[in-house]
């Protein structure tokens, strides 16, 4: 007779058994063994400039073309997912942070529910990436201010997800009977509700994931990002666009990485919703 | 028999051929009338020529403004609102004669009141207005078609300040000269010029329109100067920043001509048969201007080190989009095309490439390995590659080199503020006379106030005799490559496309003109 | 419905005021004092407190806080420093091509992303399915940008089918305008029309799984009736509402859309006034963006009210 399997035996084979979890989680270990290797994976330092080697197409020297200073584009490539997922990840995890606080209080205080749900609510009112680049051109370039930038805008959707998820959890049996026995608001929250946050905050975190990256390629592409010469996949697009009927590997590749970083973190937002939360399936 | 007979047949043949198309066709007649799209960088700031020396404005207030010289096509100058001049035996006194019947944009006829009114303002705020008019004692309205200039002392810089086309004495009226201050941009624009204002879309469109009652002179067209017809009806300058789409648009018919274009099209523009490509000689030559008055770059010695590492050729070569039509190697402070003022002089410091030099000056300079700010855009494009590519080169020798990658409007302000930074790129564009390198002037940004330097400058505004002032300019590029005030790179050609279908465009002029333009179609 | 429609009103007022607020703020995280930086180190201090006080930036942050709301609540947005003319009229004389950019790259989204999806739902599991569901999560992950520049290197300079760049007026060159609005409104609307089609499509199959229509089929109804009427009808009210969510993700792109194609309207000001310094212009751009984003909301709650009656006890 087989042993019950355990809640969490449970949970992993409901993930693993869930084709787009799998497929998406497989392709973002490889966009993370690449961004963590790209040193022993580049064949050129990817910010040496070669003027001599400027533009060329596709070889077996240069597996991706060079740009217009003669910089190797798979080494750009490789080197340019470091920034995207360290912007991406960083994002992600002050947005859930800030998210956690700010839905924590909305959820659990009535009195700061309101004038918090405004706020949130108005600063969602601002198109993501308008106010990323303003806070970008306030600010001046470098990758710390679009992390902020950026955990700034999405952080207000990550708080209503909280809030939303507090203010179901809240009302459930076992809570009251807990804050009956005179156990506190605090220790209920971190016990009971927060556990139960983590399936919407992973859902929600692999989108703000692919959110952020995508963003952080627009702020580069408008040069407004990181400083031009630094290795990012929206830098190199930027520089790619003015000799793209000369050099279309240029813009090419690096916009082909950000679609296959944006599909895996797409598929594995998707699978993680169909196993953690199957109301919100979209079927 | 028969063989020598056939030959001959060949031979007459060939010959009637050959004569067929040397003979010239009927010649393409101008025609009137039509509306030329130019695609242009961006908005100009202003479009008061008194106010600003960007290139823009110039190009722009060209059309609509006239001023009392002009440059002819050996850069020199010749009269264009002025009738005559006179110079007095002491050389002290000038006095002009204006053309009469000249009609402002707005019914006005020009007097005498209107030049002075307009040039006092002029030297007030142009960098060139404001160095002769140190020189001017008196500028006054003697009778409504005379205007006379006092000067303090004898100067060689009279005529040229007067005719050169950037930052120029456009002759305002009266009212709109006296209504603005000469540090606020005027908002009113009427000129004398072939074409007027006719409208201002910012970011969307400029549009000029012919002013019908233009008076031109007599003379065929001359440089800048000389009769100027407005076959056009209208130009409309549209701003597009983008360079690929500025070239696109000309390759689709889109636009008619467009400007500043990056060398990497120039390829594909040859091979399009509506199209022509037009390389602009002189287009600017490339320098590295250095903060002297505060930081890190006062110290000549460091200056004198970077003069020494940089290896010019491949930085301009990669800047020219790899193509050797594009640059011109040259150490001389005017570019071949200002012959009058152009130096051969061997032995100079400059692209020595010598980076055991470069260490050493390093060392006696006692640089520790400091951040140096160095300040440049994206928004032209070939300032940002050579200061990405000096960068390089720098730091191989040991500098530490903080690049601040910023727009154009941000460093044109910050370089103003000498806490700002320490070095900043642009391009320096012809200049007619040798007092009118702005890098070697106090005022202009980097301050570069060296006592030698400035008492040759202001010998050169004195001495009129020509080969004095060719000796002393040889002597002050020495004292330059010396004293290293900013660093010379080489010349960049620009790249420029049209339509086939717009004649009549003259292409050795540094900047674009469309009066004596027409469109063929 | 009327006790609706006035709480809904009525919870738009704080919002606003939060947007009016955030806007005010934007100027203050700028390093140093923004009158300067705008203005440039050759300003003169009369200029320098002309122009502050202009800005209403003289005085207690609370003050300037209020000052700001009043010039709001009375339409005046300020002076464009660039422009030389109010900042009201300079987002009027642009608004026309951002509004044409978006309705059209609306109705891209909406004309592939609807159909597909319903067509997917169905013939639900078919080849079609499969073949529009990875069609749909691509168009989702294509940076819009990059898809851009790609169009316009097939379309226009290969092909030269379609212009490069630029912007004609609807109103007066209908034929023109729209040869230009073609390769932007498509490049706009791909990346929502991938969002809808997903969307339409699970909401269809939501439809379709309903009891009434079971009981529809059970009476006997002809199968293409029951799926393209009463399915359909339910079906798009959610998708009413994602035409909501839709817009404030347009409202960003066709920044960038503008940019690439050329077409001068507000995303186009909104970039150069961030790069001119010119803070009253990107405030009141913000603003302005912030504020329909607010009101087509509260629109489409509105008409979602009034589609489901349900909402309204909420």
């Amino acid at each position: 007779m087989t042993e019950p399997l355990t809640e969490r035996q449970r949970w992993i084979r409901r993930l693993a058994g869930n084709g787009a979890v799998v497929t998406g989680a497989a392709i973002l270990l490889v966009l993370v063994g690449t961004a963590l290797f790209a040193d022993v994976l580049s064949s050129y330092n990817p910010t040496r400039l070669v003027p001599a080697n400027r533009l060329k197409p596709p070889s077996a020297e240069h597996y991706l073309g060079t740009d217009e200073f003669g910089r190797d584009v798979y080494s750009l490539v490789l080197h340019g997912s470091r920034v995207s997922l360290l912007v991406g990840l960083t994002t992600m995890l002050l947005t859930s942070a800030g998210g956690i606080v700010i839905g924590l209080t909305a959820g659990y205080s009535r009195r700061l529910d309101v004038p918090v749900m405004r706020c949130m609510d108005g600063l969602m009112a601002f198109p993501a990436i308008l106010l990323a680049i303003a806070l970008m051109a306030a600010r001046g370039p470098g990758v710390w201010n679009v992390i902020v930038a950026l955990s700034v805008v999405y952080m207000p959707r990550t708080a209503m997800l909280i809030r939303s998820t507090v203010l179901s959890l809240r009302e459930l049996d076992y809570i009251q009977a807990a804050r009956a026995l005179g156990r506190r608001d605090g220790a209920i929250a971190l016990r009971h509700i927060l556990p139960n946050c983590v399936g919407p905050l992973l859902v929600q975190g692999s989108f703000v994931f692919a959110y952020a990256i995508l963003a952080e390629s627009i702020l580069g592409f408008l040069g407004v990002g990181v400083p031009p010469y630094v290795p990012s996949w929206g830098n190199v697009i930027a520089s790619g666009k003015n000799v793209i009927r000369e050099a279309f590997w240029v813009s090419l590749f690096p916009g082909l990485a950000l679609t296959i970083a944006g599909l895996s973190l797409n598929l594995l937002g998707d699978g993680l919703r169909d196993v953690l939360d199957p109301r919100l399936r979209v079927r | 028999m028969a063989r020598r007979a056939f030959w001959l047949r060949v031979l007459t043949a060939f010959a009637m051929v050959a004569a067929f198309m040397i003979a010239p066709g009927p010649a393409d007649a101008q025609k009137k009338g039509g509306v030329l799209r130019v695609g242009n960088l961006g908005e100009p700031p202003s479009l008061d020529a008194h106010w600003t020396t960007a290139s823009i404005t110039e190009t722009l207030t060209n059309h609509i403004y006239e001023g009392l010289f002009s440059l002819d096509r050996d850069n020199k100058p010749i009269p264009m609102l002025a009738e005559s001049y006179t110079i007095s035996k002491d050389g002290l006194t000038y006095t002009f004669k204006l053309r009469s019947g000249i009609k402002f944009h707005n019914g006005k006829e020009m007097t005498s009141e209107d030049v002075v009114a307009s040039l006092t303002r002029w030297g007030k705020q142009s960098i060139y207005g404001k160095a002769l008019f140190a020189q001017v004692a008196e500028l006054r309205a003697v009778d409504p078609l005379t205007v006379q200039m006092q000067l303090k002392e004898k100067s060689a810089i009279v005529l040229i300040s007067l005719a050169v086309p950037n930052n120029f004495g456009a002759i305002y009226p009266k009212e709109i000269a006296e209504k603005f201050a000469p540090e606020v941009k005027v908002t009113e624009y009427v000129g004398t010029g072939p074409y007027k204002l006719a409208e201002w879309k910012p970011d969307q469109y400029i549009r000029m329109v012919r002013f019908d009652e233009y008076k031109s002179r007599n003379e065929k067209p001359n440089g800048y100067g000389g009769g100027k017809t407005a076959w056009l009806d209208e130009i409309r300058w549209v701003p597009v920043p983008e360079v690929a789409t500025r070239v696109a648009q000309v390759e689709t018919g889109e636009l008619d001509f467009a400007d500043d274009l990056n060398l990497d099209a120039y390829d594909r523009l040859k091979g399009n048969a509506n199209a022509r490509p037009i390389i602009s000689k002189p287009y600017y030559w490339l320098v590295a201007v250095f903060n002297k008055k505060e930081g890190l770059m006062t110290n000549q010695k460091l200056r004198q080190a970077w003069q020494a590492a940089i290896d010019i050729e491949p930085i301009m070569k990669n800047v020219a989009g790899g193509k050797k039509e594009f640059y011109r190697m040259d150490s001389s402070l005017a570019p071949v095309e200002i012959s009058a003022w152009h130096t051969k002089i061997s032995g100079l410091p400059w692209d020595e490439h010598n980076r055991d030099k470069a260490k050493r000056l390093l060392q006696e300079a006692g640089y520790k390995k400091e951040p140096i700010r160095f300040m440049t855009t994206q928004e032209y494009k070939w300032m940002y590659d050579f200061a990405l590519l000096t960068k390089q080169q720098l730091e191989d020798v040991g500098f530490n080199i903080d690049l601040q990658v910023v727009d154009w409007a941000t460093l044109v302000k910050r370089r103003n503020n000498p806490k700002e930074y320490d070095v900043f790129t642009t391009g320096i564009g012809a200049a007619y006379d040798p007092t009118h390198h702005v890098y070697l002037t106090p005022s202009w940004p980097g301050w570069t106030t060296d006592e030698g330097i400035q008492k040759i400058q202001q010998e050169l505004a004195r001495e009129t005799d020509p080969k004095k002032r060719m000796a002393l300019w040889e002597q002050q590029t020495r004292q330059f490559y010396e004293k290293v005030p900013v660093i010379r790179y080489g010349d960049l050609f620009g790249l420029r496309a049209a339509r086939n279908t717009v004649k009549g465009f003259n292409e050795s002029t540094e900047r674009v003109r469309f009066y004596n333009v027409w469109l063929d179609k | 419905m009327l006790a609706y429609l006035v709480r809904r009103l009525l919870a738009v007022i704080p919002v606003m005021a939060v947007v009016v607020t955030v806007v005010f703020l934007l100027i203050h995280l700028i390093p140093g004092d923004p009158v300067s930086v705008m203005l440039g180190p050759d300003a003169t201090p009369t200029q320098i407190e002309a122009t502050r006080k202009a800005l209403g930036l003289d005085g207690p942050i609370l003050e300037q806080l209020l000052g700001f709301y009043g010039r709001v609540l009375r339409g005046d947005l300020g002076q464009s420093y660039f422009l030389d003319r109010p900042v009201t009229t300079a987002i009027l004389e642009r608004a026309e091509p951002t509004l044409v950019l978006m309705v059209c790259a609306l109705l891209v989204a909406v004309a592939i992303g609807v159909p597909s999806g319903i067509v997917a739902a169905a013939h639900r599991g078919s080849i079609w399915d499969r073949v529009l569901m990875i069609g749909s999560l691509l168009g989702v992950c294509v940076p819009g940008f990059w898809l851009s520049l790609n169009f316009i290197y097939l379309f226009a300079v290969r092909l030269g089918w379609l212009p490069a760049a630029g912007y004609a007026s609807l109103f007066t060159e209908p034929a023109t305008a729209l040869r230009y609005m073609v390769l932007p409104a498509v490049s706009l609307g791909f990346n929502q029309s991938a969002l809808i089609a997903r969307i339409s499509r699970s909401c269809m199959l939501e439809a379709l799984q309903q009891d009434y229509v079971r009981t529809a089929r059970a009476k006997g109804l002809p199968q293409r009736a029951v799926t393209y009427v009463h399915a359909l009808r339910n079906a798009l009210v959610p998708v009413v509402t994602v035409i909501g969510v839709t817009t404030a993700v347009l409202i960003g792109g066709a920044v960038i859309t503008e940019i690439v194609f050329n077409i001068p309207g507000l995303g186009r000001l909104v970039i150069s006034a961030i790069l001119r310094r010119d803070y009253p212009v990107v405030q009141g751009v913000v603003l302005v963006t912030a504020a329909t984003y607010v009101l087509i909301n509260l629109g489409v709650d509105l008409l979602y009210a009034f589609i489901d009656p349900r909402i309204r006890y909420d």
